[in-house]
C-alpha cells in the first residue's frame, strides 16, 4: 500500500522518488570509499612496490616471496595464532564463569555484573598503559602480589617469555566483558524445567551443569569463540602500547608488523602483501569454523 | 441547506451556497466542507458552527496531509543541503584581512615538547595582527615521515616541521624537502652567524648539498647520574670517572640486588630497544667501529671493534650484573630511581627538573681508544608546497624561531648552533643549572657519532628501536644470536645500503 502522493508511481509516469536511495546512499557511499575501495586498492599495491612518492612499481609476486621468506613474518603470525590459543580460552572460561557466578545470585552479584563489565567500556590503549604498571616487574602491583605468595618477580613485559602472556592478560580482561553479558543473557534465557527434571532424576549440580547448561550454551560459546577468534587475530593496540613487540619481536602480532612496515619504514607494497596474506589466513579459520559447526548442527 | 450541498465561506464574512462555490482551496480565505446531518447543536451557531467545526478538521486533515507529503521530501533536501553546505561556504570568509596560517608539524612529546609550544606561542604573540600565524601539529615521531610523504603527495603538506640531521636523504633526493639556500638568503638569515660543523650536517653531500634544514640545536648523549646513589654508596656527587674501569666500579658500588638479581641498576638498561642499541653504538665508535667509511663506500669497517662493544653491552647484564634486562621504561625508571647511571640527551631535563630529582650530568667517559659520544641534531625544514609562494613566509617564521630560540637552547633541549647566542653573557646561567646543562655544552666537542647521511640512514642510526639494526642487536641481547653472527648479518646489510646509493 502506497502512502497517498508517495511519488513512487507518479501520475505522470517520469517522476522518482529519489529519499530511499538517499537514505541507503548514507551507509553505501562510505562503504564503498572507505571499505571497499581501499581494500581493493589494497590487493593490488601488494602487487607493487611504493614509498608513497612516485608511482607504484609492478613487481608481481615478490612481496608475497618476500614475506613467505622474512622470519619476521612468520614470528608475527605464529606470535598471533599463540594469542589466539590463549585470550580464546580465556574469555570462554573466565566469562562463563563470571556469568555463573551473578546468575546464582549469589550476595555482591549486583555489584560483580557492573564490575565484569566494565573493561569493555574502556579504550583499549587505556586497558594497555595500566596493564603496563600492573605487570611491571619491580613494582607493578601483580608481582607484589605474587611476591606474598612466595612467588618471584616475573618480567612480564621485559622477558621473551613471558612478554606475549603479559600482553594476553590485559587483552582478557578487556575482552571478558564482551563474553560475560552474552553469555549471562543465555544462562538466563535457559529453561528451568530442565534443571528441575534433571535434579529429580538424580543428577548433582555438576552433572546438570554439564549435561543441561552447556549444551544450552553451544550456540553462545560458538558465536563467542568466532567473535575472539578474529579480535586476537587483530591484536593490535595492546601490543603497540605495552611491548611495541619487544623483546625481540616476541609479542609482535601480524598487525602490528603490518603498522611497523607499512607507517614506520612505508613500504606500503610489502605491507599490503602482508595484509593480504592475513585476510586469506582468517578466511580459512572462519570457512574452518562454519565447517565445523556445520557437521555439528548435522551430526 | 440539504445534505450534500456545500457551503463556502470568504474572508469578509460573506457566504454563498452551490457547487460554483467550490472553487480551489484556499488555507487562508476559503473554507469548503460539506454539510453532514450532525446531532444536537447549540442553536445559536447551528450548521455554521457544525461546518466550520467540520472545515477546521478538513483544514487540519488537509494541513496535516501536506505536512506528511513536506516532511518526507523536505527532509531528504534538507539533509542534502546541510551536508552540502560545509562545501559551498568553504573558502568564502568575509572580506576582512586574511592571516596566512603556516602549518607546522612537530613530534616533540617528551618535557622539551613543552618549551617548543612556548617558542611557537611567543611567535604568535609577537605577529598578532601581523597577518601571519603558526598553527602547531603533534604528529607521533615513527608516523612523521610517512604523514608528511601522503601530505605532500595530496598537495596538504605542513608547511614546516621538526627533523633530524642525517636521517631525510630520500626526501631531498625525492625533492619532498624544499632546498633553503636560496630562500634563507631571501629573508635575510645570517648563515654566517651558524656553527660551520652544524651547517655542514645539514647538507646532503649526495644528493646537491643543498641545505636542508635550519639547524635549531645541537644534542649529545651524556650520563645523568642519580647523586643520591652516590651519596649514599659514599662516592664524591661532584666527581665521574673518566674512563671504562670507573665506570664499572662506581656501577658495582650503587647497583643493589635482592635474591640474585639487580632490583636497582648501576648503570640504567633495558632489554631491547633504543637504550642497548645506542649505548652499543657509542662504545663500538669509542672501540674504533665505523658503521660506514667517510667516503661512504663500505660498511661496518673494523667489525672485530663492533663485537667486542656488543659484548661490553652484554656484560653489564650477565658478567658485571650492573644492568637488569627488565626495565620497561628508562625514562620514568630513572625519574623514580630504579639507576644509577643514565646517558640520554638534555630532551630529558625539563622533566626531571620539574619532579626535583636530585641528578646531575657529567661528560661520557672514555670507554675504548677514543672518547666519543651520539651526536643528533635537530633542525626545522620546509616542505614542497602546491603554492611556492608560501615558502618566504614560511621561511620568515623559521628565520624569526631561530633568531629567538634562547629559550630553547636554555631550557628546551640541546646547544645553540647560533655563534651569537652561545656568545651571550647569560648562556651559561639562564635556563636549567649548569649542572644538570653544562655536559651537554661542553660534550659537543666530542660528539661526532651521528647520522649517516644516504637513502637508508634510518636503518643505520644507532638511537632506533625498531629499524634493521636495533632489532638484529635484539636477538644478540636476548642471547639467541652470538655477536659474530649479528655482526656479519649487519655488516651485509649496510653493505647493500651502501651500495643502493
Amino acid at each position: 500500500m502506497r502512502a497517498a502522493g508517495s511519488g513512487w508511481q507518479a501520475e505522470d509516469g517520469g517522476r522518482r522518488d529519489w529519499t530511499g536511495w538517499l537514505f541507503v546512499a548514507f551507509f553505501t557511499l562510505p562503504f564503498l570509499l572507505f571499505n571497499l575501495a581501499p581494500l581493493l586498492f589494497g590487493v593490488v599495491l601488494a602487487f607493487t612496490e611504493w614509498g608513497i612518492i612516485g608511482d607504484p612499481v609492478w613487481v608481481g609476486t615478490a612481496n608475497f616471496e618476500q614475506a613467505l621468506a622474512d622470519p619476521w613474518v612468520a614470528n608475527a603470525f605464529w606470535n598471533t595464532f599463540l594469542y589466539a590459543c590463549t585470550i580464546v580460552p580465556g574469555v570462554v572460561v573466565l566469562g562463563l564463569a563470571f556469568a555463573l557466578f551473578v546468575h546464582q545470585r549469589w550476595p555482591l552479584s549486583t555489584l560483580a555484573r557492573t564490575l565484569f563489565f566494565t573493561p569493555n567500556v574502556v579504550s583499549a590503549t587505556v586497558i594497555g598503559l595500566v596493564w603496563v604498571w600492573l605487570l611491571d616487574t619491580q613494582f607493578g602491583l601483580v608481582n607484589r602480589y605474587l611476591a606474598f605468595l612466595g612467588i618471584g618477580p616475573i618480567p612480564w613485559l621485559t622477558s621473551g617469555d613471558w612478554s606475549l602472556i603479559g600482553v594476553s592478560i590485559a587483552s582478557i580482561w578487556w575482552d571478558l566483558g564482551l563474553a560475560f553479558v552474552l553469555f549471562l543473557a543465555a544462562l538466563q534465557d535457559e529453561p528451568q524445567e530442565l534443571h528441575e527434571a534433571a535434579a529429580i532424576d538424580g543428577a548433582g549440580r555438576i552433572r546438570r551443569f554439564l549435561h543441561v547448561t552447556l549444551p544450552h550454551l553451544r550456540p553462545t560459546i560458538s558465536m563467542v569463540v568466532t567473535l575472539q577468534i578474529i579480535a586476537s587475530m587483530r591484536i593490535f593496540s595492546q601490543v603497540y602500547v605495552m611491548t611495541n613487540g619487544a623483546p625481540h619481536g616476541s609479542s609482535q602480532s601480524v598487525i602490528h608488523y603490518i603498522y611497523q612496515t607499512a607507517i614506520v619504514q612505508y613500504r606500503l607494497g610489502y605491507a599490503s602483501a602482508v595484509s593480504v596474506l592475513l585476510f586469506l589466513a582468517i578466511l580459512v579459520v572462519t570457512l574452518l569454523q562454519r565447517l565445523l559447526l556445520r557437521e555439528r548442527a548435522g551430526g | 441547506m440539504t445534505p450534500g450541498d456545500s457551503f463556502s465561506t470568504r474572508s469578509d464574512g460573506t457566504g454563498s451556497v452551490g457547487a460554483a462555490d467550490h472553487g480551489a482551496i484556499r488555507h487562508d480565505s476559503v473554507v469548503v466542507c460539506q454539510v453532514r446531518p450532525i446531532g444536537p447543536i447549540d442553536s445559536r451557531f447551528g450548521r455554521g458552527r457544525a461546518a466550520v467545526t467540520e472545515g477546521r478538521r478538513d483544514r487540519g486533515r488537509q494541513a496535516m496531509d501536506t505536512k506528511w507529503r513536506w516532511s518526507r521530501r523536505s527532509l531528504a533536501r534538507a539533509m542534502g543541503a546541510a551536508a552540502a553546505a560545509p562545501f559551498l561556504f568553504h573558502g568564502r570568509a568575509p572580506h576582512a584581512q586574511r592571516t596566512i596560517e603556516i602549518v607546522h608539524w612537530s613530534w616533540l612529546a617528551a618535557s622539551d615538547g613543552e618549551i617548543w609550544q612556548q617558542s611557537i606561542d611567543a611567535f604568535n604573540e609577537a605577529h598578532k595582527g601581523k597577518g601571519v600565524q603558526i598553527k602547531m601539529e603533534l604528529v607521533p615521531e615513527e608516523q612523521f615521515v610517512t604523514k608528511v610523504l601522503a601530505a605532500v603527495v595530496t598537495g596538504r603538506a605542513p608547511d614546516f616541521g621538526w627533523g633530524t640531521a642525517g636521517l631525510r636523504a630520500k626526501l631531498v633526493k625525492d625533492g619532498v624537502i624544499v632546498p633553503l639556500d636560496d630562500v634563507a638568503k631571501k629573508v635575510g638569515l645570517d648563515l654566517a652567524d651558524f656553527d660551520p660543523f652544524a651547517l655542514q650536517q645539514a647538507r646532503y653531500p649526495k644528493y646537491g648539498n643543498v641545505l636542508a634544514m635550519v639547524p635549531m640545536d645541537l644534542m649529545s648523549l651524556q650520563p645523568l647520574v642519580n647523586l643520591a646513589h652516590l651519596k649514599e654508596a659514599g662516592l664524591d656527587p661532584t666527581k665521574f670517572p673518566e674512563d671504562g674501569a670507573g665506570l664499572l666500579e662506581l656501577a658495582k658500588a650503587t647497583t643493589k640486588k635482592e635474591g640474585g638479581k639487580v632490583v636497582r641498576s648501576g648503570i640504567l638498561m633495558t632489554g631491547s630497544g633504543v637504550h642497548p642499541t645506542v649505548t652499543w653504538g657509542i662504545v663500538a665508535a669509542q672501540m674504533g667501529f665505523e658503521r660506514a667509511s667517510s667516503d661512504l663506500k663500505r660498511a661496518a669497517v673494523n667489525p672485530k671493534a663492533g663485537i667486542a662493544a656488543m659484548e661490553w653491552v652484554l656484560d653489564l647484564f650477565d658478567k658485571h650484573q650492573v644492568a637488569t634486562r627488565d626495565v620497561t621504561d628508562r625514562y620514568k625508571a630513572f625519574g623514580t630511581g630504579q639507576g644509577t647511571v643514565f646517558w640520554t640527551g638534555p630532551w630529558t631535563l625539563n622533566g626531571y627538573t620539574q619532579q626535583k630529582l636530585d641528578f646531575a650530568a657529567f661528560l661520557f667517559p672514555k670507554i675504548g681508544q677514543k672518547r666519543v659520544t651520539y651526536f643528533e641534531m635537530g633542525g626545522l625544514e620546509l616542505y614542497k608546497q602546491a603554492d611556492a609562494g608560501r615558502y618566504e613566509a614560511t621561511m620568515a617564521a623559521v628565520k624569526w624561531l631561530s633568531d629567538n630560540s634562547f629559550l630553547w637552547t636554555t631550557v628546551g633541549r640541546g646547544a645553540s648552533p647560533r655563534k651569537s647566542i652561545l656568545a651571550r653573557p647569560d648562556y651559561k646561567t639562564a635556563g636549567h643549572d649548569w649542572k644538570v646543562r653544562g655536559a651537554f655544552i661542553e660534550g659537543m666537542s666530542f660528539a661526532t657519532e651521528g647520522e649517516i647521511p644516504v637513502q637508508a640512514g634510518p636503518d643505520f642510526t644507532i638511537y632506533s628501536g625498531g629499524n634493521f639494526l636495533a632489532k638484529t642487536l635484539e636477538q644478540v641481547w636476548a642471547g639467541k644470536s652470538k655477536p659474530e653472527e649479528a655482526m656479519a648479518r649487519i655488516g651485509e646489510h649496510w653493505q647493500k645500503a651502501l651500495d643502493a646509493g
